[in-house]
């Protein structure tokens, strides 16, 4: 390994041992963190090469990359150790030492969740594809783009690595909008890449603000997250503001989701997965991140926070009630969820912050699982309005079955993720402000109201003409919806195998906030 | 050693009520040759159940009664804990024998007296159920395994008497006799759950010999015990179940009203003797009661008709004497009378069906004196108006309270909390396809709720909508791009004026201006 590594007060830091040691190359440095950052990239390269008339090997080579990246990402996980609060499989490698910035990458317990889920649903996504036909080698090229960016997101232990993964998302994501999505792609895609370059302007000041009050001139996080702890309240309030915009546009928090359901309800069904399931989640990560690098300031705004948290959870769930169109209604459906994820972040507290980050699993598994059998329904139907459909329970019981079970998970039904994830923030929310979870019971209950509506509307009832000859899921749509139902009910009946990984890291954090109270 | 194995006695025919139970749910005892593996699995249950009473009972009068045995705990909370546990003294032990060997002769009796009936697997299931509750109740060492076996028995009485359960007056004899019986149930319920707040045990040797504070709380303990055996035991005034039970068939009406059913009261309240002694007002009260019920089964019984009806008074009338008996304290007497009462009129309800035959002389005609009392004559023949009495004071003020609140909660109720999609007003397949027809050809219909909070949310959405769509989408993401086009416009005019070059020339010399 190429940094020296220091353990500081229980916490694995590393120091900057890269300019004293010119020498070191970047291929020694080489870990599996790097190794899992490339493999799509190589994949991408190696479909970039194939002619382009070849779809099946196309597919073949996307799926196997991305299924080669899980098993690395699984890999991961079992020599992850989780008593051990502090980042693990460190890799530094020198950048651009004038600037202070390097590359290394690490995972944690927040980040390596999100590493997994990444790696699945993107598997998820590609097993979705088939049912692309136009430009089949760019699509998945940019899929396999989209998943380096992604993992790099959260990997990434240097702001300045971090925020050029997270602008190269966008890249991607703007292009397969754009190419391949609906009858307004062009408008949608264009307006995801205006809001989400907006929120990453106000991103891009707060980072280099910090970077300014660091000492030593690094963009390295942990040497970052040092410096501005000593930094004055207010200053640290208005650089939170300044991530809070950027991070809240890719959330989205409530008065900045402008972009969110024009994009999933124009995206094509497997880029939905990918935007809802992990696009989100970088934005609560990386909140969940400099909520850590700024305690005072987030303190100062918990407040405000809880307040955004709760209107964007009942706004969200009101207009997915109000929503004809199914996959405007997932999308705002998200906007609800991920204002639960920011109801757990502001309580700052160990159940509060558990919650949240179960709850970026489970809305993860949930999304990814709702846009893909809408997704594969609106293949067969052409439709995506509710009113549209009927008693698909006799034609296609494996929908049915899967669409419920998910929902149901959407609700917090118990045995399923969602409900240890909404028991926790709701507990966390308690212990912070007593009884105003119930707010929070108010969403989850609108959230019932539309769920049920629509597994109603979509199941039972009278057979329509025209949707009697339907074709149930099949070989690897069967495949991919049982992969993500299974995550949701494992998680649900053992969520200690989630919260084992997750807690030693979440713990010390939440000790963090106490402390400067 | 033998003790040990009391348990089996009433699991015995449990355990053939399940198996005849999951044999109709299997159905493979549906055919006719199924008859007889099925009265074979029923009475041997009933037989292996007599043999290990006799053997119990042989061994006790050698050596003594074994008395309280307790076989392990059952459940607990807390401080309460329940034990399986069971009396085995000379009072469980004899009640038990007489049960079992009732039981088993009636079931022999119905082998052929049910022959090719359609419900004869029910039949037999339903008798084994309770033939193993009937064992519970007297041989259960405390008085919350005697309530299982207590309700067990009122179930399968339900069952028998619903036996015919499509002739609509066996549904409502049924419903009535069981309800009458639960009444007798909460008394019950109120007096175990008094024993466990006031002694903390159940079991009856701790009931019986605790030391109660007062004879005001042992005789609310006492009444709540007294009001389930008057009730089982259909004394007044919850005797005119009895005659409604007689819609099952014969032998299920021998066991359970002539026989052995009724008896339960008569047992129980012998169980709680001392507790019953405690309590002066608690034995007026069975006098007082066990007296009307002897006037009220003996002048019914006069003017009956009809073989059944007849027998079941002269039972009410005895049961009501074996009461009186009680109330003076003559416990032992009572025991007695029970045991013979039981087996004489077990033989007389099985010789109903054939007494037309068996009858050298016509029946007696109502005797002269009450023939000249043309107002007890009515009274007599209307069976003292209990159940219209009944009717008046509980069923119908119960009838339209529960109507006066369903009125209250479609009203008022609904009206505020809003049902889904009237849910409540559909009965049919065609009516609800119209009604999905015509709402699908409407569009956009969803977020519609009922309702005063629905309609609140639903106005809540509609706002959010309009501002979502408005601000958000239109002003946000339409409008900014707008805007930068806008933007672009302008400075497409500002490029084309300053490439012009009388602008640049401006330019320059402006510049020239500002350096001199």
């Amino acid at each position: 390994m190429a940094a020296k590594v220091i353990y500081h007060e229980g916490r694995l830091i590393y120091s900057k041992v890269l300019d004293a040691d010119p020498e070191d190359s970047f291929l020694t440095g080489m870990g599996i963190l790097t190794f899992l950052l490339i493999l799509p990239l190589f994949g991408a390269a190696l479909i970039a090469a194939l002619p382009s008339e070849s779809h099946r090997l196309i597919r073949v080579v996307a799926l196997a990359t991305a299924s080669l990246n899980l098993i690395l990402a699984c890999g991961l996980l079992f020599s992850f150790d989780t008593s051990q609060p502090g980042l693990q499989f460190v890799e530094v490698q020198r950048w651009n030492p004038r600037l202070g910035e390097t590359f290394s990458l690490g995972v944690d317990g927040f980040s390596l969740p999100m590493v997994l889920l990444a790696t699945l649903l993107s598997l998820v996504a590609i097993m979705a594809s088939s049912s692309i036909d136009r430009q089949v080698k760019g699509y998945y090229f940019l899929m396999l783009l989209l998943e380096a960016a992604m993992t790099g997101v959260f990997m990434a232990l240097d702001w300045a690595l971090f925020y050029v993964f997270w602008e190269l998302t966008l890249i991607p994501l703007f292009f397969l909008i754009d190419r391949w999505g609906g009858i307004n792609r062009h408008g949608a895609a264009l307006n995801f890449f205006i809001y989400t370059m907006g929120g990453s302007v106000f991103l891009l000041i707060s980072l280099l603000v910090l970077f300014d009050t660091v000492p030593g001139g690094t963009f390295a996080m942990v040497d970052i997250a040092k410096a501005a702890k000593s930094l004055p309240e207010h200053t640290q309030t208005l650089i939170f503001l300044g991530f809070l915009v950027g991070f809240g546009v890719k959330m989205p928090i409530f008065p900045i989701h402008g972009w969110l359901p024009l994009a999933h309800v124009e995206a094509p069904s497997p880029v939905s997965i990918l935007l809802s399931g992990i696009l989100l989640k970088m934005g609560s990560y990386g909140l969940i991140r400099v909520s850590g690098v700024l305690p005072k300031g987030v303190l100062e705004l918990q407040d405000l926070l809880v307040a955004l948290a709760l209107v964007s959870l009942i706004y969200g769930g009101l207009l997915a009630w109000r929503q004809t169109d199914l996959k405007a209604m997932i999308a705002y459906s998200s906007v609800s969820h991920m204002g639960l994820v920011l109801f757990g972040i502001a309580t700052l507290n160990l159940a509060g912050l558990t919650g949240a980050l179960m709850q970026m699993v489970a809305h993860g598994l949930v999304a990814g699982a709702l846009f893909l059998l809408i997704g594969l329904l609106y293949e067969r139907t052409h439709t995506r309005d509710i009113n549209h459909y009927s008693s698909l329970v006799r034609v296609t019981p494996r929908f049915a079955f899967f669409t419920t079970l998910t929902f149901v998970a959407a609700v917090g039904l118990p045995g399923t993720v969602g409900f240890i994830a909404e028991l926790h923030a709701l507990i966390g929310g308690f212990e912070r402000w007593g009884w105003l979870v119930l707010l929070l019971s108010l969403g989850v209950m609108i959230s019932a109201a539309y769920a049920i509506r629509t597994v109603g509307r979509l199941f039972t009832g009278p057979v329509r003409a025209g949707m009697h000859e339907l074709s149930d899921l099949r070989g690897s749509e069967m495949l991919a919806a049982t992969v993500l139902a299974a995550g949701i009910i494992l998680l649900g009946l053992f969520p200690a195998i989630l919260l084992d990984l997750m807690s030693a890291s979440l713990t010390q954090f939440s000790l963090s906030f106490a402390g400067v109270q | 050693m033998l003790e040990r194995l009391a348990w089996l006695i009433p699991t015995l025919p449990l355990l053939a009520a399940a198996w005849t139970g999951l044999g109709m749910l299997g159905g493979w005892t549906r055919r006719e040759s199924a008859e007889r593996p099925t009265a074979l699995v029923v009475s041997g249950a009933s037989l292996l159940s007599l043999s290990l009473l006799l053997a119990l009972s042989i061994k006790s009068m050698i050596s003594g009664p074994p008395g309280q045995m307790v076989l392990g705990s059952w459940f607990g909370s807390g401080d309460y804990q329940v034990m399986i546990s069971f009396s085995l003294d000379a009072l469980g032990l004899s009640m038990a024998c007489l049960v079992a060997i009732l039981c088993l002769i009636t079931q022999r009796f119905s082998v052929n007296y049910m022959h090719r009936e359609a419900g004869y697997q029910r039949f037999f299931m339903v008798m084994s159920l309770f033939t193993g509750a009937m064992l519970l109740i007297v041989m259960a060492g405390n008085a919350i395994l005697a309530f299982v076996g207590w309700e067990l028995a009122g179930v399968s009485s339900y069952l028998l008497i619903a036996y015919a359960y499509d002739r609509p007056l066996a549904a409502v004899n049924a419903t009535r006799a069981f309800v009458t019986n639960r009444i007798g149930d909460a008394g019950f319920l109120l007096s175990i759950g008094l024993a466990l707040l006031w002694i903390g045990d159940v079991e009856w040797p701790r009931i019986l010999q605790a030391d109660i504070p007062g004879a005001l709380t042992a005789g609310l303990m006492g009444f709540g015990f007294l009001v389930a055996a008057l009730a089982k035991s259909a004394q007044v005034p919850f005797s005119p179940w009895i005659s409604r039970a007689l819609e099952g068939p014969t032998p299920s009406s021998a066991l359970f009203y002539g026989a052995v059913m009724v008896h339960a009261g008569v047992y129980l309240v012998i169980r709680l003797q001392p507790l019953l002694e405690q309590a002066p007002l608690l034995m007026a009260l069975m006098i007082l009661l066990g007296g009307l019920t002897v006037l009220y089964g003996w002048l019914s019984g006069l003017v009956q008709t009809d073989v059944k009806s007849s027998l079941m008074f002269s039972t009410t009338t005895q049961v009501g004497l074996m009461f009186v008996a009680c109330g003076l304290g003559w416990f032992e007497w009572a025991a007695w009378h029970l045991a013979l009462h039981a087996i004489w009129r077990t033989w007389q309800f099985l010789n109903a069906p054939a007494l037309m035959h068996l009858a050298t002389r016509p029946a007696r005609q109502v005797p002269d004196w009450l023939r000249r009392r043309p107002g007890l004559h009515a009274a007599a023949m209307q069976r003292f108006w209990l159940d219209p009495i009944a009717d008046w004071l509980l069923v119908r003020p119960t009838r339209s309270l529960s109507q006066d609140v369903r009125d209250f909660d479609q009203r008022i109720i609904n009206r505020i909390i809003g049902l889904p999609d009237r849910a409540g007003a559909l009965s049919t397949l065609a009516q609800w396809e119209t009604l999905k027809q015509q709402r699908s050809r409407r569009k956009g219909d969803v977020g519609i709720a009922r309702g005063v909070a629905g309609r609140l949310v639903q106005w809540i959405a509609g706002l959010l909508y309009w501002f979502e769509e408005h601000l958000i989408l239109k002003g946000g993401g339409e409008g900014l791009e707008r805007g930068l086009k806008l933007i672009g416009v302008y400075l497409e005019h500002v490029e084309r004026l300053l490439s012009q070059p009388r602008y640049l020339l401006l330019m320059i010399m402006a510049t020239f201006v500002v350096i001199i």
